[in-house]
């Protein structure tokens, strides 16, 4: 069983959640240009690595973000928006 | 103006068993499935138990904590846990979301439900259309352990914790309380999940020498 560790409800199986994509800033839609814009709607990055995910816990409805290396599948660590400083 | 009396969500899921019902704040209960000896004796090996009846409020917001201080509630110390204030059960379901919960027939959620509008405070009262059950009995880790991933064993679960986490495959939530000299555990899903997880639970239930039991079991001031 994969397990993954919610910040809030400690270690879950991996069922019990739901991915939310890559965490992306989103470019300012007024300043920004309409390539910029292009590439953050429709442009996805794909290659393996280290990555910022965003994760829902289901059961609680909490999302949060896991730092995940995409190749091998290890999660480094997970932790809420906005208190990555606090983990 | 007249009342409505409500069905409780496990209504339809229970007929086949054809309880003896009551009326508890406003809702249809079974308050007996068969005879006290025989209901006795599934509490003590595995009884399940429903409570859908009981008053509930739940409200959520950024000032919560103040919110609740004010009308005098007791706040559990962190996100995920659970005190019990009289009668009543205050459950911290995250940082700023709460659930209370009267046993019986308390009045404490009513008083909330008619105070003043959390909105004025950036709150919002959560509807609650909870299916609530009580687990009891000796083999109730044994019910666990077919249809929930975590350990829910006294020793893994510390006192007055909330448990959020999925029991065959729908999202609960759950503690365990010493009520009447026993360990039970509360359960809390949403109701229109309601007469799967009752077959569910019921079904392993009695495969493991347990059943349905009234109300009455355990609460004897309802016979």
């Amino acid at each position: 069983m994969k397990l993954l560790k919610c910040p809030m409800n400690g270690v879950r199986p991996l069922s019990e959640f739901v991915f939310g994509g890559e965490v992306r800033e989103m470019p300012d839609p007024n300043t920004c240009s309409d390539k910029e814009w292009a590439t953050y709607v429709h442009h996805r990055n794909g290659a393996p690595g280290m990555k910022k995910e965003w994760w829902y816990h289901g059961p609680s409805g909490t999302w949060f973000i896991a730092e995940r290396n995409t190749m091998t599948d290890e999660v480094a660590r997970t932790y809420l928006y906005g208190q990555e400083d606090k983990q | 103006m007249s009342t409505v009396t409500r069905q409780t969500p496990l209504a339809y899921a229970q007929q086949r068993l054809a309880p003896k019902m009551t009326v508890l704040n406003g809702m249809e209960v079974a308050i007996e499935y068969t005879s006290a000896e025989l209901e006795h004796k599934r509490k003590a090996t595995l009884g399940i138990c429903d409570v859908s009846c009981f008053p509930r409020f739940g409200v959520k917001g950024l000032n919560v904590v103040q919110w609740l201080k004010e009308k005098k509630v007791e706040i559990p110390p962190q996100a995920n846990s659970w005190v019990k204030q009289g009668d009543t059960l205050v459950l911290r379901l995250g940082l700023n979301e709460f659930l209370l919960e009267d046993q019986l027939d308390g009045q404490a959620c009513a008083a909330l439900c008619d105070a003043t509008q959390p909105k004025a405070y950036g709150l919002y009262k959560v509807q609650r259309n909870d299916t609530a059950l009580i687990l009891s009995g000796s083999h109730v880790q044994e019910l666990f352990s077919e249809v929930c991933a975590i350990d829910l064993r006294d020793a893994a679960l510390l006192p007055n914790t909330v448990v959020m986490t999925q029991m065959a495959g729908i999202s609960v939530t759950l503690l365990r309380q010493e009520f009447n000299g026993e360990n039970v555990y509360r359960l809390w899903c949403d109701g229109t999940y309601g007469p799967y997880i009752w077959d569910t639970l019921l079904e392993i239930a009695e495969e493991l020498g347990g059943g349905a039991v009234g109300l009455s079991c355990h609460y004897k001031e309802m016979l």
